[in-house]
């Protein structure tokens, strides 16, 4: 890093992470600095307001999204270690403010600066060996935010690849929904778990020691229905594994 | 029943409009297809008519590969007598009584009626207008014979639009239909099928006649637990004739 | 409406999900499009799929942008064709229609070839009424007709019927020998049952899968032939289109054939395309008499009023969403409770039948966008979702609906939460007690109250951690830089 600028990045934790797998958070800080990142907390950020949108409740949302503006308005960039928030502050957040006149070039502005963890590794930093080890077989299931509106095909992959000791095995239909869906999980619970069924039926079947993944929603998700199995599979976060706190 | 029943069409366009916030007229920005003049249609249809002329050899082999795998019985015929010959197996393996035909320039140079008497095999001929003698009942035939105003090489498919002495049942109603196809009828694509086809709209001051059926292989179903059934209400044999010579 | 029973989703998914029969058949089945669908984009190779797509997406764009001038300029054409045209606010209008050419032509046999307007406007009962037989002629169609059911799915309606059913059922109707066990002996069945109406029908009533504005033409898509009998054979022949269905230019249906086939079924061409451009001229042999073509809004305006949603009004009713929808491969199409099910049937319906009746439709999905990558037009299915979910919520807020004040309650609790960080860690720290009891090393196993003992129902918890990551950064992280 000597001679080169150090990248400046702030966290945006996102609610679920801070309040029920702080882990990730950690794991996502010790990555980004084993990088050379320095990283930054804005103290009064919360939630971006996604579970609210998502029900339809746009005005709430915005509520919510005017405050996570706020908090990153002098940020560089922004490190979000979850598909469907960082989709939430890339795609909707324009979309939310698109004809006012006030918040609108800020959303649009901070659009630009948002990146999801595994896509501001691979397409920013330029890494996919972040010299983190873990032991043994491990699937990943691509999470439908990240990877239908943001893109991310390849990133996750190729930094699970790049970790010493992983072996990565495939996850049969990996693409597929594991029935989350923020609220849809409560209110069409049995729908919600007919889906999961599935993924955890592909996840047992791989015989992987983890499942990973980049959304704190889908790991409450797949993980729940695998301890709730009894199954030997853990699910971790992307950067649980490449912040070595897996 | 010239006045349209229902809404009046001013007051519905009318209403469409005012949903799309829109002002009448043409759109704002034009569709250039549409706005194409005659002249550059025409000369759109030449060049697509050289590229296929010069890429014949080639055109035919694929038209008679794709044509196969959409389910035809494919015979590459480089004259008349392979192509009767072909014909006859065919018909031999039917045990077929009663055929009808289409009556089209393709069978003065194909000759398939004495060919099929001699197999015992009645011949009905959709004749032209009223002049209807010896009947003429598609829905009793074993076999239909038909030409190909167009073949798409692409696709597999057989093209057929209306003409005198041309029905559109014979091709749909007996269980076999026999389509004879020659060389220049055949084009590369959908895209050159329907250029041409737009042209003849155009030239013929803006009609292209009632109907075009495009025919590709038997028909068929998949409606039971998706398992294909071939022979749903149309024929469950077809059978492509490329006449090459 | 009669049929409408989209406010049931929840109830009827439920009881979709109990059904044994119908789970297996759907573990089975669903893949089968899709490998096929894949096959035949592989074959024609994803960048050229890819620029049809966007062609596609473009042309849809541009006629629904400017609707009103095609109409006008379609009408025109079909006259010089010497057809008629009809304009048809909704369904009952659209009925009324063609209940009018009936009478006026003293048809008794109608046979038709598979509409889906057809359904949303319940044409079948309306013309039984008025002593005119409606005959479905698709052997899809035929079956549900038979069975009395809505379809199952857009491009197979009976799909979910098991061969044993279809057997059963056809003995029961009398259609064949008894006791039928193939598949292939069902389809001559019905072949034969439907051979002589086909003949016989002195109307024949089709949908339209693409309308050219540019020459008047209905094109139709099949793969049985019997579209080509209903253009073919009686006297009058009328086709129903949501208005929705025009392309300006005969040269993109180039476009249009190699989406729509690959989509549906991953064929490279259906069986049959017929384009019908009027009623037979002076000259032709045969074919119909006259031609009337009904152009039908039924509540299409609604979504193309509005530019979040107008994309919708793009589908050319491939089915793949459907085939491709983890909802719809666990619930089935009549979970939907109305004509068009799946994703797209989950915007379309609302908008066509009132949101009111279909505010439930628009939350039956996880929104996880796969709908939107096998859209052979890219339609952005998950984001008119939460558009619709929005409006859904506005309404409510306005109307004030009993059920979605639990709901509304939650929202502004969690908005003015997460919106104190102050309360927010009072809040935490009340929680914390509160989970104390149920608690076990980080996992809720059951929590007691809903919306999370819903959740518990299948799935273990994460309890809220002893520390937020805020506590972790101030104590330790901030400090590490
Ligand atoms: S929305 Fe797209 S995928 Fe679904 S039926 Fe319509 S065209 Fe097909």
């Amino acid at each position: 890093m000597v001679g080169k600028a150090r990248i400046r990045a702030s966290l945006f934790v996102t609610c679920l992470v801070d309040q029920l797998f702080p882990r990730v958070g950690v794991g996502v800080v010790r990555a980004l600095r084993s990088q050379g990142v320095s990283v930054d907390f804005p103290p009064d950020q919360t939630c971006c307001g996604q579970p609210l949108f998502n029900s339809g409740f746009r005005k709430e949302a915005a509520a919510l999204a005017r405050r996570t503006l706020k908090s990153f308005a002098h940020s560089d960039r922004v490190v979000v270690p979850s598909g469907s928030c960082a989709s939430m502050m890339k795609v909707f957040y324009p979309d939310l403010f698109r004809d006012d006149p006030e918040w609108g070039p800020l959303a649009r502005d901070l659009s630009g600066r948002v990146h999801e963890f595994s896509q501001f590794m691979v397409n920013v930093l330029g890494v996919t060996d972040v010299g983190a080890a873990y032991e043994g077989r491990v699937a990943y299931h691509p999470s439908c935010h990240l990877l239908r509106e943001l893109g991310a095909v390849d990133e996750p992959v190729s930094l699970l690849n790049g970790v010493k000791g992983l072996e990565r095995v495939e996850l049969p239909e990996a693409g597929v929904c594991c029935g989350f869906g923020g609220g849809f999980s409560v209110k069409h619970a049995g729908i919600s778990e007919a889906m999961l069924k599935d993924k955890v039926d592909n996840v047992v079947g791989t015989g992987a020691r983890a499942v990973a993944s980049c959304d704190a929603g889908c790991l409450m998700q797949i993980g729940g229905g695998l301890s709730r199995r009894g199954a030997d599979v853990r699910a971790v976060h992307l950067a649980e594994i490449l912040g070595g706190v897996a | 029943m010239a006045q349209g029943l229902g809404t009046p069409r001013g007051e519905f366009i009318a209403s469409v409009r005012r949903r799309l916030g829109r002002r009448a007229g043409a759109p704002d920005s034009p569709y250039p297809a549409l706005g194409e003049e005659l002249a550059s249609l025409e000369e759109r249809g030449r060049q697509a008519m050289r590229r296929l002329q010069e890429g014949r050899g080639a055109l035919m082999a694929r038209m008679a590969a794709t044509a196969e795998l959409r389910g035809w019985r494919v015979c590459r015929a480089a004259n008349s007598e392979e192509a009767l010959d072909y014909l006859r197996e065919t018909i031999q393996g039917l045990s077929a009584r009663l055929a009808v035909r289409s009556h089209e320039e393709v069978f003065r140079e194909t000759p398939v009626d004495d060919l099929l008497a001699g197999m015992g095999v009645r011949v009905q001929v959709m004749a032209r207008g009223d002049d209807r003698e010896g009947g003429f009942d598609p829905a009793s035939a074993d076999v239909g014979i038909t030409g190909a105003d167009y073949a798409i090489a692409e696709t597999g498919t057989v093209v057929l639009v209306p003409r005198r002495g041309v029905s559109r049942l014979v091709s749909l109603l007996p269980p076999v239909h026999v389509a004879l196809v020659r060389g220049p009828e055949v084009v590369e694509g959908l895209d050159d099928l329907y250029l041409f086809r737009r042209l003849e709209y155009h030239r013929r001051g803006g009609d292209m006649g009632s109907y075009m059926n495009f025919v590709t292989g038997p028909s068929r179903t998949a409606d039971i637990e998706q398992t294909l059934v071939i022979g749903a209400h149309g024929p469950r044999e077809t059978h492509m004739i490329i006449l090459e010579g | 409406m009669a049929g409408v029973k989209m406010r049931e989703f929840r109830r009827a998914s439920a009881r979709a999900l109990a059904d044994d029969k119908l789970q297996s058949f759907l573990g089975r089945s669903m893949g089968t499009f899709d490998g096929a669908r894949e096959e035949a984009i592989e074959e024609l190779s994803r960048q050229r799929w890819d620029e049809l797509r966007e062609r596609g997406r473009a042309i849809k764009r541009h006629t629904l942008d400017n609707l009103d001038y095609y109409l006008d300029m379609l009408c025109d054409r079909v006259s010089q064709n010497g057809g008629h045209t009809h304009f048809a606010k909704d369904s009952d209008e659209a009925r009324r229609i063609v209940g009018e050419i009936a009478r006026a032509r003293g048809a008794k046999l109608a046979i038709k070839s598979k509409s889906m307007v057809s359904e949303e406007m319940e044409l079948n009962p309306f013309l039984e009424s008025m002593g005119v037989e409606p005959v479905e002629t698709d052997l899809g169609e035929y079956i549900i007709q038979l069975a009395g059911e809505a379809p199952f799915h857009i491009i197979a309606p009976a799909m979910h019927k098991s061969k044993e059913d279809v057997g059963e059922l056809f003995e029961k109707k009398g259609i064949g020998l008894p006791n039928l066990k193939e598949i292939e002996a069902m389809a001559d069945a019905a072949r034969v049952a439907l051979r002589g109406k086909l003949i016989a029908a002195d109307m024949g009533i089709t949908g339209a899968n693409f309308m050219v504005a540019e020459t008047g033409t209905v094109a139709l898509v099949t793969n049985e032939g019997n579209g080509r009998f209903c253009t073919s054979v009686p006297r009058t022949l009328v086709s129903i289109a949501g208005m929705e269905k025009i392309v300006p230019c005969l040269e993109d249906l180039a476009v249009f054939m190699r989406l729509l086939p690959r989509a549906a079924t991953g064929q490279r061409i259906s069986s049959y395309v017929t384009h019908v451009s009027g009623p037979r001229r002076p000259g032709d042999e045969d074919g119909p008499e006259e031609f009337h073509l009904v152009i039908v809004d039924n509540g299409r305006s609604n979504l193309l009023e509005d530019p979040d949603l107008r994309e919708a009004l793009y589908c050319i009713r491939c089915g793949a969403c459907l085939n491709a929808c983890p909802v719809y491969r666990k619930v089935g199409g009549h979970a939907y409770g109305w004509v068009y099910p799946g994703p797209i049937g989950a915007v379309v319906s609302p908008a066509l039948a009132g949101l009111d009746k279909g505010k439930e439709l628009p939350y039956a999905s996880s929104l996880c966008g796969a709908c939107k990558d096998v859209c052979p037009i890219k339609i952005n299915i998950p984001h008119m979702l939460l558009k619709l979910r929005s409006s859904v919520a506005e309404g409510a807020e306005r109307g004030g609906t009993k059920a979605s004040l639990g709901e509304r309650l939650a929202v502004k609790g969690y908005g003015w939460l997460m919106s104190r960080p102050r309360a927010l860690s009072m809040a935490r720290r009340l929680g914390r007690w509160m989970q104390w009891p149920v608690a076990r090393r980080g996992l809720i196993r059951r929590a007691p109250v809903p919306p999370f003992s819903r959740w518990t129902r299948s799935r273990d918890l994460p309890a809220l951690a002893p520390r937020p990551f805020r506590d972790l950064w101030r104590r330790e992280l901030a400090e590490e830089e």
